[in-house]
């Protein structure tokens, strides 16, 4: 009977042999280290995003003489209300906190190159579509941070050239951020989550056509490819479990610990906080802007801080596998990339003194410097590491590798040969 | 532990040494129904003349404890479901103190500092050597003292007042968060049980892998 009906549906949609493709038959490297948990557990706050966001919609109000009390209401009068908007809430936390790892490992790895350039590129805009969606999302309990983060941001597009004034009064459909901004971030905050499944979804046709990269960053052979399901989807429901238990200590034991105390206060246009600071997801970037003395500079800064990742498979041009597990100087940045990171999350959380700007300015410029000297830095590492010879293991790793495909390739040959 | 890890740890950790600069004292916020009565009880009478605390209905108090022949001496006529709205009009209290005294709902969870800074702010009225009530924590405040920490108490005095403070603080912390309790237990379990289950994957995981040579 199930045969059945499997067989119906086979001859009217590809069931069976996408079930194979992608799940049971899909070939992954045997070697995938935890780093590679973070892809999964993306998808999975995705979907608890979205699953917590609609049932918190059916009780919000996008009003601004509504919507503060509306998310009070949730908090103390919905059933598990309270639950809904902390797991929301820190979820936007979870969410950065499991793609700015994801890309960490892209990058350590040196996961993006060739051949999955569109991977990474697809994974870009992601990240892009999610600050979009994070920062709409940010405005709408209508605190006091809230409404003076989506001011200065949105004021930022003044430096539009020509049509500035005209283009941040278009976003925010008034002359100051008011009720009609704040319908319209719900709106899209609404719907970008959808455009955001629509995008993870060309990114894991990319990723089916390309494969996982791996550790060793040689594309292994059929012997070290084992089947995603079951190995991987165990793999990555124990990590599942681990991601949830860390989750839940932030939910249920300190769900303020990310909230800023003055978006606890109703937003106020005629009182200015002491000082306006983002998420902390976006500290880094705030900083970036904050450091460049010139508006347009600083946008224009901020804007190329995030995008300078899709450049990097065009900046890196060392031939050595792996990304950082063979290139002592590309690891060396990384690490020092990954501190310049934090040292201006901190710049940008800080109130600015004379002091933490120029500690700024110098963190900004190692943040570009970093990316600007990997060209060359990866040329030299690679003619050095070559002249001193690569360590064993990764010769004996790709000459087996090259055996193997070889063999396999011969083999092809001779049937097809065989055949014709 | 590999050094990636490491530094994703520090970079973690580093969040939480950016705490508020100004020096708060600590309070231990009571969780239990007799002080956090006690602290309603002081509310009512030292703040709530001005202080509304729109997000909290009379029916609240009762439905968490606190005795209903309190709640019905503080409500009057007015019907259960009426949140805690100050007893002067907004108007006035702005024409008395040239500012609008602010909603106590969630107080405990708008300053830097959460309860401590309330505490703290409290406590931090005095009388200056020209024999002007200041406070050290907000100076520009609008509010005169409540508590009479001015009156240079002595040390019995003192007590007392801290005291209530603490009493006050511990009653707008559970306002400010109401679900606590809950929210707490519940968590206990879900860890629980999200343990368990990570064992088990992780047991299976071995399992299924052991496959491979």
């Amino acid at each position: 009977m199930a045969n059945n009906i499997m067989n119906w549906i086979d001859e009217r949609f590809p069931l069976t042999s996408f079930v194979k493709h992608d799940l049971t038959d899909y070939p992954t490297p045997r070697n995938l280290s935890y780093w590679w948990n973070f892809g999964f557990l993306a998808g999975i706050v995705l979907v608890l995003q979205l699953i917590t966001g609609i049932f918190l919609a059916m009780h919000y109000k996008a009003d601004v003489a509504m919507s503060f009390d509306s998310i009070q209401h949730i908090m103390r009068d919905v059933n598990y209300g309270w639950l809904l908007r902390y797991m929301h809430a820190t979820g936007a936390s979870a969410f950065f906190f499991v793609i700015f790892t994801h890309m960490a490992r892209t990058l350590y790895y040196g996961s993006y190159r060739a051949p999955r350039e569109l991977l990474w590129w697809t994974g870009q805009g992601l990240l892009l579509l999610l600050m979009a969606t994070a920062f709409m999302g940010y405005l709408l309990p209508w605190g006091q941070m809230s409404f003076w983060g989506a001011t200065v941001i949105t004021n930022l597009f003044k430096a539009t050239p020509f049509i500035g004034d005209q283009v941040v009064i278009w976003l925010r459909g008034d002359y100051t951020v008011g009720d009609a901004t704040l319908t319209r971030f719900f709106a899209l905050h609404y719907l970008m989550p959808f455009v955001i499944v629509g995008a993870v979804v060309i990114h894991l046709v990319a990723l089916h056509s390309v494969k996982s990269s791996n550790p060793s960053g040689i594309d292994l052979a059929a012997k070290d490819n084992i089947p995603f399901h079951p190995y991987f989807t165990i793999k990555d429901l124990y990590g599942l479990g681990i991601f949830l238990i860390v989750y839940s200590v932030f939910v249920f034991f300190m769900p303020n610990s990310l909230m800023e105390p003055a978006n606890n206060i109703p937003a106020n246009p005629m009182v200015t906080p002491n000082h306006i600071v983002p998420e902390w997801y976006f500290l880094p970037f705030y900083a970036i802007l904050r450091s460049v003395p010139n508006m347009v500079g600083g946008v224009i800064a901020m804007g190329l801080s995030v995008m300078l990742f899709a450049f990097m498979p065009f900046l890196d041009r060392s031939r050595i596998p792996g990304g950082a597990r063979y290139r002592p100087f590309y690891r060396l940045q990384f690490y020092l990339f990954l501190i310049d990171m934090v040292l201006l999350g901190w710049v940008g959380y800080v109130h600015p003194t004379d002091q933490t700007i120029l500690i700024g300015q110098v963190a900004t410029f190692v943040y570009f410097a970093s990316f600007f000297f990997v060209p060359m830095i990866s040329k030299m590492e690679e003619s050095w590491l070559i002249k001193r010879g690569l360590p064993a293991e990764v010769m004996v790793l790709i000459d087996s590798e090259a055996n193997e495909i070889a063999k396999k390739q011969l083999k092809k040959n001779q049937r097809n040969g065989v055949q014709s | 532990m590999n050094v990636f890890l490491k530094v994703a740890l520090l970079c973690s950790l580093s969040v939480y040494a950016w705490g508020s600069e100004e020096k708060l004292d600590k309070v231990v916020v009571e969780k239990d129904l007799p002080s956090i009565e006690r602290g309603a009880e002081a509310l009512m009478n030292s703040c709530h003349s001005c202080h509304s605390l729109k997000y909290i209905k009379y029916r609240d108090l009762i439905a968490f404890g606190i005795s209903k022949q309190k709640v019905d001496g503080w409500r009057g006529e007015q019907p259960l479901d009426t949140p805690l709205m100050a007893q002067m009009s907004e108007a006035d209290a702005e024409q008395a103190f040239s500012t609008k005294p602010p909603d106590l709902s969630l107080m405990t969870k708008a300053r830097d500092g959460d309860e401590n800074y309330l505490y703290s702010y409290l406590l931090a009225y005095y009388t200056t050597a020209e024999g002007v009530v200041s406070n050290h924590i907000f100076p520009t405040t609008k509010m005169p003292d409540p508590l009479g920490m001015s009156g240079s108490p002595d040390a019995a005095q003192h007590a007392v007042i801290e005291g209530q403070a603490r009493d006050i603080v511990s009653f707008l912390s559970w306002a400010a968060d109401p679900h606590e309790a809950e929210r707490l237990q519940l968590g206990k379990y879900i860890i629980g049980y999200l343990l368990v289950l990570t064992a088990l994957f992780y047991l299976v995981k071995k399992q299924i892998w052991a496959r491979l040579k």
